[in-house]
């Protein structure tokens, strides 16, 4: 792509972000992806971001944020040598690399760091960067324990850096198209929102020479990971919490090793069910041996359904009446015939199939949004206004899950939170 | 030129299908007609008519702003002893002695009062009463030729078929859908079918019909059927019959012999016909 067709899509891709929060509704249900993308024209020394953690999706992050028009990569740093060699060979040989996040820290030059560690290491790194002096990006989830995702927001108000976590469903075009299509009362109230990700694979890595399986399949690990609830649930936790506005009140479920039975320690199935004021539901599943409904956030009104992550909403339409259609066959050819129609009323109880409507597609550059808003946030010195309250209450959430697992009863909203 | 409306409104489908020379927007405007008679009659969301309920459970009167229940209230009173009381949307099983008789309506004042707490679930009712409303909808924007259903219980027809002549319909047998229980030709008329029995009357979910003498429950498996200008009526008038007795069922019927029919497939229940016959 040359930088001029780049330039072309990335504006496009502005204006659909723009275009899709332009609502009242909407602007006041996102705020932070209409300052990001109204952020203009980005001109100014970049923001310097060293990168902690250049595993898969670190090495995403830099390409991404070398795509932004207001970010560097200006320094890279992961503990496993292979995986800072590749990132070396995406920033270039001139970009200092480190082994250690501290030597990274005392070799100033950084405006934020960017993590894409493990669970485990997010809010260590989180407290050694504010501590430096400096503004955070990182992955979601935020923390292992609610505890520090507490601390991770306490330590970045009383250090006044911004704190950014990455969700970028905050600020996909779909999503805020179907945001902007509710908030229109398309689907009438949204009531129930049953959402999945479902995968068939074991979830494992190869162990490459010099690693072992903790460090390469940390996932699969309760010290470093909630598993499915913080690596995946997550998304569509922030997704449920967003489109129903609100938090949970409280939430049950179950949790088993079902079918990997290789020494994982978290869960491979989940079923949860997250209650929100007013009766309203989340209802979530999530496991490793069936990819059938995929990834998916049904969200369900008395008039319609949104699935954003097929794009498409969906009207309740009821079927056809046989007798009418008829008719209107009959009409057509010239054949009046008599039309069978009459009895109790008619109720609706099947599910209703139709292909339903697109909420519209395009290439799509999310990810870099994230950076572009981030570097603007990190040069006022001021957050994206909203994002950080739905990263924590997400995080929450897939935290609370599992204790709700664990313990196999239902555990309520906790009521120490920080103030976001 | 034809045009085919569906969508969803009082937990049912409706259908619009309109013939002959139509405005393009013809179908919206009656489609609102229908939803808005919803909105406002609805009890399974807030609404005119919840708002309403609050004030006369707690025994207050109530000013009725909205003018499309006001309307309902209006011909519910007007009607009310047309269907020699039988059609009650106050009646309630749950809490004998409510009903249309404890009621005032001032049409006036636009207020309504209770003589005691009582609630209004308007059923069947708004069906046809939506189903008046999209055809008059339909007649001030030109439309002369129109076919309209709400969940095969409520059907409205406008003018002729588009070949020519009424409009002939059938009333399949719930029993035995391949038979008719009756074979009819509409012009410009409402009809209202009222049943105990048909997979409809099987849904989950779904309300009985209640006597307003007693509160008792329709148990006989029967089937109503009656026809009027107004669909409003027709759906009174069925609501009627389905729970009348033996006397009140031959009163109602004698009154219009030719628009009112009551089948009876129940051969212990209190027959007012003997089964599968037509009391025309
Ligand atoms: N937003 C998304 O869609 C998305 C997608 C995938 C992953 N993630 C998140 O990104 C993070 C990383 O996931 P991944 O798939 O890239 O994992 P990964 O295992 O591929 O990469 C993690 C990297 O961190 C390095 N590392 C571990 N501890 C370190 C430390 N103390 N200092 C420096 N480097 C260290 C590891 O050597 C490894 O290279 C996780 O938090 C994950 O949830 C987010």
């Amino acid at each position: 792509m040359t930088d001029k067709d780049f330039d072309f899509t990335r504006r496009a891709f502005l204006d659909g972000v723009l275009k899709a929060t332009a609502g009242a509704g909407v602007a006041a249900a996102a705020p932070w992806a209409v300052s990001a993308a109204s952020a203009a024209p980005l001109s100014g020394d970049r923001v310097r971001l060293g990168v902690i953690g250049t595993g898969d999706r670190g090495r995403t992050l830099i390409r991404n944020i070398l795509k932004t028009r207001n970010c560097a990569v200006a320094a890279v740093c992961d503990n496993f040598a292979p995986h800072l060699a590749k990132a070396q060979a995406i920033v270039g040989a001139n970009v200092p690399a480190f082994a250690d996040h501290r030597a990274m820290l005392d070799a100033r030059g950084l405006d934020a760091v960017v993590i894409a560690t493990p669970l485990d290491f997010h809010a260590p790194l989180a407290f050694d960067a504010f501590g430096a002096g400096l503004h955070v990006w990182c992955e979601k989830a935020m923390a292992r324990t609610i505890a520090d995702c507490s601390a991770m927001v306490k330590r970045s108000q009383d250090s006044a850096k911004v704190l950014q976590i990455g969700h970028q469903r905050m600020f996909h075009p779909t999503y805020l198209n179907a945001l902007k299509r509710v908030k229109a009362g398309e689907i009438g109230p949204v009531t129930q929102i049953r959402a999945s990700w479902h995968r068939n694979t074991s979830w494992r890595r190869p162990i490459p020479p010099g690693s072992t399986d903790r460090k390469i399949n940390w996932r699969l690990y309760r010290e470093a990971s909630a598993g499915l609830m913080t690596e995946l649930a997550t998304h569509q936790l922030q997704v449920g919490n967003w489109f129903l506005d609100a938090v949970p009140t409280r939430v049950i479920g179950s949790g088993s090793i079902c079918f990997w039975k290789d020494g994982r320690e978290v869960y491979d199935h989940v079923a949860l069910v997250y209650e929100y004021s007013d009766g309203r539901k989340f209802v979530y599943t999530s496991h490793l041996n069936n990819a059938r409904y995929g990834c998916e956030e049904q969200i369900q009104g008395s008039k319609g359904t949104i699935e954003p992550e097929l794009g498409r909403i969906y009207q309740e339409v009821p079927p056809k009446v046989l007798a009418l259609q008829r008719m209107q066959e009959d009409v057509k050819r010239g054949h009046k015939r008599t039309v069978p129609i009459g009895g109790a009323t008619w109720f609706p109880e099947l599910p209703v199939t139709t292909p339903g409507d697109s909420l519209g597609w395009g290439e799509y550059d999310e990810t870099m949004l994230q950076f572009e808003g981030f570097g603007e946030a990190v040069r006022a010195g001021k957050p994206l206004p909203g994002m950080l309250a739905q990263a924590y209450a997400a995080s929450v959430a897939s935290l609370l899950g599992e204790q709700a697992m664990d313990r196999g009863e239902a555990v309520t909203w906790p009521t120490d939170l920080i103030a976001v | 030129m034809s045009g085919v409306e569906r969508f969803a409104a009082m937990g049912t489908r409706v259908e619009l299908h309109l013939f002959g020379a139509t405005g393009s927007d013809a179908l919206a405007v009656a489609r609102r007609a229908i939803e808005a008679v919803d909105d406002a009659l609805t009890i399974h969301r807030p609404s005119a008519t919840t708002a309403l309920n609050a004030s006369l459970m707690a025994g207050r009167s109530h000013a009725v702003d909205d003018p499309l229940l006001l309307a309902a209230l209006i011909e519910i009173e007007a009607a009310h002893a047309l269907t020699l009381g039988l059609f009650d949307p106050a009646a309630d099983a749950a809490r004998p002695g409510a009903g249309w008789n404890a009621i005032r309506v001032d049409r006036d004042a636009a207020r309504i009062e209770a003589a005691r707490p009582l609630a209004l679930d308007f059923g069947g009712f708004g069906k046809g009463f939506a189903l008046d409303q999209a055809c008059d909808a339909l007649r001030a924007a030109g439309v002369a030729s129109a076919f309209l259903v709400a969940g095969e219980s409520s059907i409205a027809v406008m003018g002729e078929h588009p070949l020519g002549g009424g409009w002939p319909v059938a009333i399949p047998d719930p029993l035995a859908p391949d038979q008719s229980l009756v074979e009819l030709e509409l012009r410009d008329a409402a009809l209202s079918i009222s049943s105990t029995l048909g997979a409809g009357a099987e849904a989950p979910g779904r309300a009985p019909m209640i006597r307003p003498n007693d509160g008792s429950c329709v148990t006989a498996a029967r089937t109503a059927i009656a026809i009027d200008r107004r669909g409003s009526r027709a759906e009174m008038l069925s609501t009627a019959l389905l729970v009348a007795d033996a006397g009140q069922a031959m009163r109602l019927i004698a009154e219009a012999p030719a628009h009112r029919f009551l089948f009876n497939f129940s051969r212990t229940a209190a027959a007012v016909v003997q089964p599968r016959e037509v009391v025309a």
